[in-house]
């Protein structure tokens, strides 16, 4: 009602973003982690490295792997995931095909980037919050990328402003009680360019809203990016001078 | 589609994000903890038309619209407020005096508090609804300000503070920002800033405003400054005004509720038992409980077992031992008979049993003894332990003049309030408008019904008229059938086409003809009762090529003009069906769409939605066909003037044999239903006859069934068959279908045993076929009429037929008995039932005509819609039923005539006499019977005459005015 959502934010704001690079110091090439809302997410990165089995090896690229670890505690109710768990497949699934297409492999090879994800805690966008940690923890491990890649989600609201025929207002990055409540979607871009490499929607929606989600997804993506790049930024900055001694 | 524009929210600073942590606990015994986010903001605007700079901050939605300003910059003053106000309530005001807010004549330019509006939801829905309809119409001018996502008003709860102490604080500490923020408006536009008001009855609360210098006041305070605070005053829920009173109350009359943990668990393993109360229609001190783990209904006898529960509660009961176990009562007992002498305002501890209802209770109890049969004719007794769910509503009636003080002249006093509805107990009221009231139609609420309190408590809501006219019984009629009546509000009218009734099929082959098929050279006509405006469905046939015939019924296209989810669906989805009674329609659509755009009338094109059948000469279907079509009908008949055209030999042009067609296979298809085993039921049908100038009713007559009402029927039942299977292979979890559930065998009990006592004759109901066979074998060759008394009386014995998502049954369970169908639905009224509509929704989709609404494949949101209508269909046929009871008795009014009847049950002090002439029963009380044998079911009278069940009676047929329900009402003596 009065287009206020069921936190206080309006239909076009992010909630809070918090990240931080370089999280952890034991044997990870790069890592990050990543706040949105309630949403929190670990993600460690090795490689690239020796593949760990031969069938990973390929002659001309890098493998990308992935691995997705929900911790029992995440969720309101306290449920264990194994590896075989049907969430987890589609998670690591999705988050390998998204960066297999955007990590540059050609330059490495015949080895392994190992992308490992802990979700601590779940608050709806999962999988793009666990998108935009894998982000970060490449660029801490220096592993060259295209370009960023940012996450965000959308769903369709049926409450209207007002009675006057207008179409309800799509929301930007649902919690999980909104996730829980109307049909949504995650969607990835490739830097500012709006190009989408990763699009996933699990409920059924009519093909006319379908345009307007994508589209505040999409401006959802961008705003994360410029949050992420501030980070990234400012963490540059102080490994700078703490390297040159200032 | 906008992008985003600007990030109101600055994620860096901490202050403008807070969390708020939830435990939930399920029903399972589960708890959780649900921490959740919230974004703290300063652009929420205080929506005063005095604030400019709210308004240059206003957000905008996607659409870049922003909301109007909703707080008048004049708003009204009263002797206390002379610059004006703006009331700010807190909870409880809205929870108990909803009525009165609603007023018109006062409550302007009000504040509703998020906080507040929360709590009135977790409290109470039906409330929470009538609040937020309020917000959203414009006139009184209701503003939901969200205090908990602004800033400033955002309040932490304290470590030891209490959430009712939290909310009363967050409530004062917006009244406090809005106080300020409105007088630095109103500053900046030099005018004189209106009073923030905040209303609260809760004592500290009041003082604690108060001490920081905010303008409060309690509500009776506020409305004893305004000019009608009588009518204001009794409207509010009696449980403020008594208070006091209550607490010197003294002992408690009915025993305590079991509580909520206690009855859960009892329910869990089985002592005690859940399920729906009913007042029995003859008797007050007795009602039932049907509960899934006893075949038979509980039986609930005497006051104290109902323990506070009214018709429709949902209660848990406890069952009696078994020796007090008891047979269903055979006596009549009102509540006049028990509570003629009862005072309203009786402050002495009342007894429980009064000694008439002692004395029948005993009486009752040796009656058992008496009879032979007893094991087989007892039924297990329970008492009620606790009411999960009120089934309390807006009650009308009217007030017991005896019960008021009429040398009183000013002040409050305690009056009888007799509802219409002689299944709901008498209601205390408190009221200083007395004299006034007496001789009005009014409308009370039930507020409470406390242990210490032989009889609800509630409160005056308004006055409909004086008693008898027929604008206040029509209003009470629809009020008490909670028909919605106002006229559509100005959002409806707004969806209709702008053409008006200038509106016509555009060009072929221009816009809205797409996907639709030109019919218009068919030879369509209908056929409806006389004067009918609003044609939902017309027919034609015609024989084929190959010696099959074409047959296609054509329903008007009400999906072309309501689209989903606009204000005229939203509204239409609300009444569910339209309302028919004696001298009045009332509309589900608006009728320039009911009577004009969408009816189909002859002699113009209209869009329609056919249904086409190629049947075999024996009316076997071979080939069915859905689609959008124009047509353009050829005639209207009335179903008789069509039956003297089919008769017309003359007659031979194409219209006339293609009804003739029609004819023949309807019969065929009746007869293939009677074979498959549909029940051939009766209830009474009668008509009246207005006259036409003073639209007094003049006289009665039973409806007359043509072959051509029959005609109509059989296509249409074919149209809803074909349709219910296209849409269940389309939606098999959410086609919109309509069941009919076999009754259980019990239900025919009494009838089974009355029939072979009396009659010799065997009523077998193992399925509707048996049912149907032994139906037509129950004739009596001395009395025709006899077969159609025992058909209206298996009538009764049927459980209702209702819609459901077919995602919520299993298919075995979609049977409709009474048309010994496997699968059937509505779509043949689109114009007066939301059910066909959502059924044209779901077809038109099955079709891919275009895309279903969401609400019609989302399994909760149908369950809703399903949910509303199966009760708005029987709320209307009530209405209807109700409104004929009426216009008999006032058409009978001053005509007493002896009349044949039948008596339909007997009692061991009375009996029901149905008149077949006027359709009415009525029931006739034996103060004094000499002998009554209940297995053979004769009741003498002291005079020697016997009264037989079933048998001819001659009565008398009076009309007087009811006692109980102020009602014009007919009566029946022995003549
Ligand atoms: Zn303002």
């Amino acid at each position: 009602m009065e287009g206020l959502r069921n936190d206080g934010r309006r239909w076009n704001e992010l909630r809070r973003i918090h990240c931080q690079l370089s999280t952890s110091s034991t044997n990870a090439d790069g890592s990050s982690y990543i706040e949105q809302g309630f949403t929190k997410v670990l993600c460690n990165v090795t490689g690239p490295a020796e593949p760990s089995s031969r069938q990973k090896v390929k002659q001309d690229a890098a493998t990308v792997t992935c691995e997705v670890y929900f911790a029992a505690f995440s969720g309101t109710d306290r449920i264990k995931r194994g590896r075989n768990d049907k969430k987890v497949q589609e998670l690591q699934t999705a988050i390998q095909k998204t960066f297999a297409s955007v990590i540059l492999t050609h330059l490495f090879s015949r080895s392994e980037i190992t992308i490992s994800i802990h979700i601590l805690s779940q608050d709806g966008g999962t999988l793009a919050a666990c998108i935009n940690a894998t982000t970060l923890a490449l660029i801490d491990a220096g592993i060259p990328l295209k370009d960023y890649v940012c996450a965000c989600t959308s769903g369709q609201s049926t409450s209207i402003f007002d009675n006057e025929g207008s179409t309800p207002d799509p929301w930007l990055d649902v919690n999980y009680l909104e996730e829980s409540d109307i049909p949504s979607l995650t969607v990835a871009t490739v830097g500012e360019t709006e190009k989408i490499v990763a699009l996933s929607m699990e409920n059924k929606v009519r093909i006319e809203m379908l345009e307007g989600m994508i589209a505040v997804g999409i401006s959802g993506c961008a705003k994360v990016k410029g949050i992420m790049d501030a980070e990234v930024r400012r963490y540059g900055k102080t490994r700078l001078e703490a390297a040159t001694g200032e | 589609m906008t992008s985003i524009k600007r990030m109101l929210v600055d994620p860096s600073s901490n202050d403008s994000i807070t969390s708020k942590v939830y435990i939930r606990s399920a029903k399972s015994g589960k708890v959780t903890k649900i921490v959740r986010e919230i974004y703290l903001r300063t652009d929420i605007p205080c929506s005063s038309r005095l604030c400019r700079a709210c308004l240059a901050n206003a957000p905008v939605d996607s659409n870049n619209r922003s909301r109007p300003f909703v707080l008048s910059e004049k708003p009204a003053g009263t002797t206390q407020y002379k610059h004006g106000h703006y009331l700010m309530p807190d909870t409880n005001i809205f929870l108990q005096c909803m009525d009165a807010i609603e007023h018109k004549s006062a409550f302007y330019d009000v504040i509703v508090l998020q906080t507040v509006l929360d709590e009135v939801k977790n409290q109470s829905l039906p409330l929470y609804n009538r609040l937020v309809s309020l917000t959203k119409a414009d006139e009184k001018r209701f503003y939901v300000f969200h205090n908990e996502f602004r800033q400033e008003t955002h309040v932490k709860r304290g470590q030891e503070e209490s959430i009712n102490d939290r909310n009363d604080r967050a409530i004062r500490v917006a009244c406090k920002w809005y106080q300020k923020h409105i007088e630095q408006a109103a500053a900046s536009s030099s005018a004189t800033a209106p009073a923030i008001v905040m209303l609260t009855n809760d004592k500290a609360n009041l003082a604690k405003a108060k001490s920081e210098g905010l303008n409060s006041t309690d509500l009776n305070g506020y409305v004893k400054g305004l000019k009608n605070a009588d009518e204001l005053l009794d409207m509010i829920s009696s449980s403020l005004q008594d208070l006091e009173k209550k607490a010197n109350r003294g002992a408690n009359v009915y025993a305590e509720y079991f509580s909520l943990p206690k009855m859960n668990t009892g329910v869990r393993n089985g002592t005690l038992h859940q399920g729906t109360f009913h007042t029995s229609t003859y008797n007050s001190l007795e009602g039932t409980v049907g509960v899934p783990s006893f075949d038979k209904h509980l039986l609930i006898v005497g006051l104290e077992n109902m323990n506070r529960a009214i018709d429709g509660d949902q209660v848990v009961v406890e069952l009696l031992p078994q020796d007090q176990w008891k047979k269903q009562s055979d006596k009549l007992v009102d509540q006049d008979t028990l509570t003629k002498n009862e005072n309203a305002d009786v402050d002495e501890v009342e007894a429980i049993v009064t000694e008439r209802e002692r004395r029948a209770l005993i009486d009752e109890a040796k009656r058992i003894q008496r009879s032979q049969d007893e094991s087989q004719k007892v039924q297990p007794t329970a008492k009620i332990v606790g009411v999960l769910k009120r089934n309390w509503r807006s009650y009308v009636g009217h007030i017991d003049p005896n019960s008021v003080n009429r040398a009183k002249s000013g002040g409050q006093q305690v009056v009888f309030f007799r509802p219409l509805d002689k299944k709901i107990p008498r209601i205390r009221v408190f009221t200083r408008q007395a004299t006034q009231l007496l001789g009005q139609r009014i409308v009370v609420n039930i507020d409470t019904w406390d242990r210490t309190s032989r009889f609800p408590v509630g409160h005056f809501v308004r006055a409909l008229g004086e008693l008898e006219s027929k604008e206040a019984e029509t209003e009470a009629l629809l009020l008490e059938y909670d028909v919605q009546y106002r006229p559509f509000p100005k959002a409806v009218l707004d969806c209709l086409p702008s053409e008006g009734h200038d509106w016509i099929v555009p060009e072929k082959g221009t816009s809205g003809w797409e996907k639709r098929v030109d019919l218009r050279d068919l030879l369509v006509c209908s056929i409806d009762p006389p004067g009918c405006q609003d044609i939902d469905d017309a027919l034609h046939a015609r024989l084929l090529p190959n010696g099959n015939y074409e047959a296609g019924v054509h329903i008007a296209d009400v999906s072309h003009f309501v689209k989903p989810n606009n204000a005229m669906d939203d509204e239409a989805a609300s009444r569910g069906t339209t309302v028919y009674l004696v001298d009045k329609r009332i509309d589900m659509l608006p009728p320039l769409l009911g009577t004009d755009l969408c009816s189909l009338k002859p002699y113009v094109e209209r869009y329609a939605f056919s249904v086409i059948w190629e049947m075999t000469p024996d009316a076997k279907i071979v080939n069915t066909k859905f689609t959008k079509s124009v047509i353009k009908s050829r005639e209207a008949f009335a179903y008789k003037a069509a039956q003297m055209r089919i008769d017309d030999k003359s007659q031979t042009d194409p219209l006339t044999e293609g009804m003739r067609i029609l004819l023949m296979l309807s019969k065929k298809l009746k007869q293939a239903r009677m074979d498959a085993g549909a029940l051939n039921l009766a209830s009474p049908e009668v008509k009246i006859h207005m006259e036409s100038e003073t639209s007094d009713p003049a006289s009665i007559e039973v409806k007359e069934l043509l072959e051509t009402n029959s005609l109509v029927e059989e296509f249409m039942l074919c149209a809803n068959i074909s349709v219910a299977r296209k849409i269940y292979e389309a939606f098999p979890q959410t086609a919109m279908l309509r069941r009919h559930g076999a009754p259980p065998a019990t239900n025919f009990d009494d009838l089974r045993s009355q029939l072979r006592a009396r009659k010799g004759l065997d009523l077998r109901v193992e399925s509707s076929k048996a049912l149907a066979d032994s139906l037509d074998g129950c004739v009596d060759p001395q009395e025709a009429y006899f077969n159609t008394l025992v058909r209206i009386i298996a009538t009764r014995c049927m459980l209702p037929a209702e819609y459901f998502s077919s995602g919520t049954q299993a298919y075995p369970e979609f049977r409709h008995y009474g048309l010994a169908t496997d699968i059937y639905t509505h779509f043949t009224s689109p114009i007066r039932r939301y059910a066909d509509l959502a059924a044209h929704r779901q077809l038109a989709a099955a079709i891919e005509y275009e895309a279903l609404d969401e609400t019609l494949y989302n399994k909760n949101k149908m369950d809703a819609v399903v949910k509303n209508i199966n009760i708005r269909h029987r709320n209307a046929q009530f209405a209807g039923r109700a409104s004929i009871e009426y216009y008999v008795g006032q058409a009978l009014k001053n005509k007493s005539t002896e009349q044949e009847g039948f008596v339909a049950k007997i009692f061991s002090n009375g009996f029901v006499v149905f008149v077949p002439k006027f359709g009415i029963e009525g029931t006739i009380k034996v103060e004094t019977a000499k002998t009554y044998d209940a297995d053979e079911y004769i009741l003498e009278l002291e005079d020697g005459r016997k009264v037989v069940l079933f048998d001819k009676v001659k009565v008398m047929v009076n009309v007087v005015k009811e006692q109980a329900t102020g009602r014009r009402k007919t009566e029946l003596t022995l003549a």
